[in-house]
Order: structure tokens, then C-alpha cells, then sequence
């Protein structure tokens, strides 16, 4: 398969009709301490932004209710 | 990436929000691929018997060459035949997006939900994210051959997992001790399965072997049905079932990317060697479930080393080998080594990158501010929550709004990705059959096949290979090539 070698692998490049990749389709790791990943959130917690109200309005019977068959 | 052709398979699961709901799951589930065939019109459906299971109608190729189909009751999505990573995330991104907007267009978006996980937490009921990667025939496919895989497969659940609440009861399953065919249970201890409050993966309770053919029961480590969907003298198609769906753009990239790396470092004859599993199978259950997080594996030559230095000793041998080949690999070279420092220290920093550590986080969140147990119903719930595909409910999506999770692909490249092929591989040429067949209006207004399709179809399109009706079939057994322009001429006076 050394023919393969050097094929464009950033396909946003070449694809007329799918113009729309992110300006930095991967982005850089960033700093080293941050390991590339989002901020660290050491020392908040999800009381302070909304996800903590959207955990409360999970319903808690849903777990229940999640009836589901056996796949592959 | 170099070499290599990805695709992934998703089967969902479907939550109606109902005590005694009137139309179960698997009803949704047939309504909602008739609304993406029949009024989106998103793809064609199959007018021929694709196995016992797929009945004509059962679900179609759609015009990103991706497919949408019934399984077992659960609605799956495969994506199109992917040869970057980034259109690896975008078309499985778009399948989610798909049948979101489908639910949404129904008017069912209070009704139900559909949850990108793989299991049923009161039943044990499982379901699977299945990975597809395309090799080459020269490829070790042997029990030698495959060691060094096996150890990545049950080390890499440290990045890859999706993490659960609780764990599964004990499964049966049959395994071969040389000649003998004995209960997995019978190899144990005596000691009963012991009920964790989280762990790493979903679907490490469910693998029961280390090499087994079957999809359904005796899920393996890894898969060995020989099914290459391209020229079987040139290509063998390693079919994994052992992953969790990730919900994380990132986590669902070094899950590929990765994976593409160690295949090539196997290919190659550069995989580290010695670090052989001594139980894989136990191996892989121990690490999801270890409350401690210190990962620890037993090697064949009776060391006992951590998952993380095992992981890092094949981010060793890929830097050596792989590193500068192409802009992706070094991209997944820098983040896969990024996750391992980190899984070093707190968890907390890889939220948004890794799914059991976002849950986790958000979970012990929860816990402490509401002060109750991890055997509260409320847990288990808000694990299915964290997958949910509406937007304005999954926690993962909660995650998005705050700003704590990095995208790898734009809403506006799903979209895309949901109406078009990637448009270098044989997704490509597929894609634009079914445009075709759309354009040409050889369907019934209502997209279902008609009585007489059944006997005599007017197309059959299957992974490598379509024919219409009147012409020759067209052989696709190159997933590497797009074929579109051998396509557009043969579809000429269809």
C-alpha cells in the first residue's frame, strides 16, 4: 500500500461541497501543563455555570423507564 | 491517516418518557427511519433481503454513504467509509444529527430521547459502538500476531471509555481451554461479581473472550469474522466490539487514531514486545472497575506494570516510527501522549477530552451537592443524561455550553457531513448513486418498495458493490478509490 503514502489526508482541503471544516480542524495541544485540553476546572464546580441546574431536572426514573433489548 | 480507511457503527438507545408508555421503543424506532427515508428523504432504502435479519425496507444507504438500519430493535447508524480522522468525527457526529432532527421534526421531543450509550443499567442489556478499520491482507492476523493488540485494546479504556454506574451481572459465556469447551465461570474463584459505584467502561462487563467470532453472545476482544467489505486478497477489515460510543469529538478521534497507529506499528514489526496479557479478559474488567484508578495489569512474563506505562510504551514505539508522516498522526502522536501525562494526576483535567472523567466529574458534582448515595436511582439517570442526543438536555452538551470540552469539527461540517460523502474514499461514488436514484425518482412516492421490488429490484446496493437494473453490477472493491466518475458514466440513461 505504498502507493498511498502522501495521499491528502485533510479532505476539508478538497472537498468543494464541504467547504465549511473548522478554520483549525485539529487544533494545536496548546500548552504543555494544560495537555491540550480545555481549561482545567481544578477548584469550580458545576454549581457555578448551569450544568448543575440541568442535573436537576433529570428525571430520576428515567433509568427505569430505559427498557432496552440486547444488540450486537 | 496513511493507510487507513475508518468507519464506525452505532446502535442508540431509545428512552420514552412515559411510566406506561402507549408504543414501545422498537415502534419509535421503525418511525423514525421511515421519517428520514420516506419524508426527508435523506437516502433510498433497500429493496432486497440483506440477511436474515434485514429484511427489504429494514433501512438504506443514505446520500453521505453512511446508512441507517434497524438492528436487534435498536436504530444504528454506520458511517461512510472515512479516510481522515476529522471526517471520522464529523460523519458519526452527523448520524447523531440525523436522528435528532428526525425526533424533532416529529414532534417527539418531549416524547423521547434518543441515548448514544451501550448499555441498560436495570436489565444488563447491551448494545454496541462497533470500529472498523481497514488493513491490508498481509496483516498478522493470528493469535501471535494479535498479542500486542490485545494488550492496547484492554489498556486503551482509560482514554476511550465512556464510564458507567455500577456494573453488570455476571455473563455467561463458553470458552476453550484447549479441547475442552467450559463455562468462563468455572475458571474463576468462587467470588461473585462485586457491585462498583462507577467504572471506566460500558461495555467491559459484556467481552467475554479474547478472540471470537459472534457479534452477539461471546463478544470478544477482538472479532474475527473475516468479512473485508473490498477485494479479500488486498484488504481484511479489523471489526472491533469492544468500545464504548464516546460522546467527546476528541475522545472519538484518539480512539481512531490511535487504534490506525498501533495497526500500523503491527503491520510494520515495530509493536513493543513482552507486555502480552497474562487475563485479557479479567484484565479488561479489573481496569474499568478499579475504584483506585491505578490500572494495574499482570504480563505473561509475570510483571506487573501499570496501563499507563503500557500505553506509553506504544506512544513510544509509534513516536519512533510513525511521527511526521502526516499532519494527523503527529496530531494524534501530541494528544495521546497530553492524555497519559494527565490520567497521571487528577482526573478532573481530562474533562471534555474523556468521557468517564467528564461523567465522573459531574457526577460527584451532583452527589455532593444533593448529598446522596451512588446507589440512588438519580445516578443512573443522570449517567443516561450525559448521552442524550437533545442538545438542550445531554450533559455533554451542558459540558459544550460552558466552554469545557474542545471541538474538533463546527456544527455547520456535521450538517454537511450528514447531505455529503467524503469525497475520498468509495463513500464518494456511493453517495452519488444514491443522489441518483433519488434525482431520478425511481422510488414510490412514499419510498417504500413496491411488491414487485421485492422480486425484482431496480437496485441493489450493498458496502462494495451496486447494480441497477438493466446494467452490469459495479464492483467497489477499493475503499481507497471514489470511483465517481466510473459511476457517473455507468448511471448514464439510468
Amino acid at each position: 500500500m505504498e502507493r498511498k503514502k502522501g495521499f491528502a489526508i485533510m479532505s476539508y482541503n478538497t472537498m468543494p461541497e464541504r467547504r465549511e471544516g473548522p478554520v483549525d480542524p485539529m487544533p494545536n495541544p496548546g500548552s504543555t501543563e494544560e495537555g491540550g485540553g480545555p481549561r482545567r476546572p481544578e477548584g469550580d464546580s458545576p454549581e457555578k455555570g448551569n450544568l448543575l441546574k440541568r442535573m436537576k431536572k433529570v428525571d430520576p426514573k428515567q433509568a427505569e423507564r430505559y427498557r432496552q433489548r440486547t444488540g450486537e | 491517516m496513511l493507510n487507513r480507511i475508518f468507519g464506525l457503527e452505532t446502535e442508540y438507545g431509545l428512552l420514552v418518557h412515559q411510566d406506561r408508555p402507549e408504543r414501545s421503543p422498537t415502534w419509535f424506532a421503525h418511525k423514525l427511519r421511515d421519517h428520514i427515508f420516506n419524508v426527508q428523504r435523506r437516502g433510498v432504502l433497500d429493496l432486497h433481503h440483506r440477511g436474515h435479519d434485514e429484511p427489504p425496507g429494514n433501512g438504506g444507504f443514505l446520500t453521505n454513504a453512511g446508512r441507517i438500519y434497524l438492528d436487534m430493535g435498536h436504530v444504528e447508524y454506520a458511517s461512510p467509509e472515512c479516510h481522515s480522522l476529522m471526517d471520522a468525527v464529523a460523519t458519526d457526529r452527523a448520524g447523531d444529527r440525523m436522528l435528532q432532527q428526525a425526533i424533532d421534526d416529529l414532534g417527539w421531543t418531549d416524547q423521547i430521547s434518543l441515548i448514544k450509550n451501550n448499555i441498560d443499567h436495570e436489565t444488563d442489556a447491551t448494545f454496541g459502538s462497533h470500529e472498523n478499520y481497514l488493513v491490508t491482507r498481509r496483516f498478522p492476523f493470528s493469535r501471535r500476531g494479535l498479542a500486542p493488540l490485545v494488550t492496547f485494546l484492554v489498556t486503551r479504556q482509560i482514554f476511550t471509555g465512556s464510564g458507567r454506574i455500577g456494573s453488570a451481572s455476571p455473563q455467561d459465556a463458553w470458552v476453550q481451554i484447549d479441547r475442552l469447551i467450559v463455562p468462563r465461570a468455572a475458571l474463576r474463584d468462587g467470588t461473585s461479581a462485586v457491585q462498583v459505584p462507577f467504572q471506566i467502561s460500558q461495555r467491559a462487563d459484556h467481552i467475554m473472550n479474547d478472540f471470537f467470532e459472534w457479534v452477539q453472545q461471546n463478544r470478544a476482544i477482538v472479532n474475527t469474522r473475516d468479512e473485508p467489505l473490498a477485494d479479500p486478497d488486498q484488504y481484511r477489515r479489523i471489526h472491533l466490539l469492544l468500545g464504548d460510543s464516546n460522546m467527546a469529538e476528541y475522545a472519538t478521534a484518539l480512539k481512531l487514531g490511535t487504534m490506525g497507529i498501533v495497526l500500523q506499528l503491527i503491520e510494520e514489526g515495530h509493536a513493543p514486545c513482552g507486555l502480552n496479557i497474562q487475563e485479557p479478559v479479567e484484565t479488561l474488567q479489573e481496569i474499568s472497575q478499579d475504584q483506585k484508578r491505578q490500572w494495574l495489569v499482570r504480563l505473561e512474563s509475570g510483571e506487573t506494570i501499570s496501563a499507563i506505562d503500557i500505553q506509553e510504551q506504544f506512544l513510544a514505539a509509534a513516536h519512533a516510527h510513525c511521527h511526521g508522516q502526516d499532519e494527523e498522526t503527529d496530531w494524534v502522536l501530541a494528544q495521546w501522549e497530553a492524555v497519559l501525562r494527565d490520567l497521571r494526576g487528577e482526573y478532573a483535567a481530562l474533562v471534555g477530552r474523556v468521557d468517564w472523567a467528564s461523567k465522573l466529574w459531574l457526577l460527584e458534582s451532583y452527589r455532593e451537592a444533593e448529598q446522596i448515595r451512588w446507589d440512588d436511582p438519580m445516578m443512573k439517570s443522570l449517567d443516561l443524561e450525559y448521552h442524550n442526543l437533545n442538545r438542550d438536555k445531554s450533559l455533554y452538551d451542558g459540558l459544550v455550553e460552558e466552554g469545557r470540552v474542545p471541538r474538533l469539527t463546527t456544527d455547520k461540517a456535521i450538517d454537511l457531513a450528514a447531505d455529503h460523502a467524503p469525497k475520498n474514499t468509495r463513500a464518494f461514488g456511493r453517495g452519488e448513486l444514491v443522489k441518483h436514484l433519488l434525482a431520478a425518482g425511481c422510488l414510490s412516492e412514499s419510498n417504500e418498495p413496491k411488491a414487485d421490488e421485492r422480486l425484482f429490484p431496480s437496485y441493489v446496493i450493498n458496502w462494495s458493490i451496486f447494480q441497477v437494473r438493466g446494467k452490469m453490477p459495479f464492483s467497489m472493491s477499493d475503499p481507497f478509490k471514489t470511483y465517481v466518475q466510473e459511476i457517473r458514466s455507468h448511471l448514464i440513461g439510468c
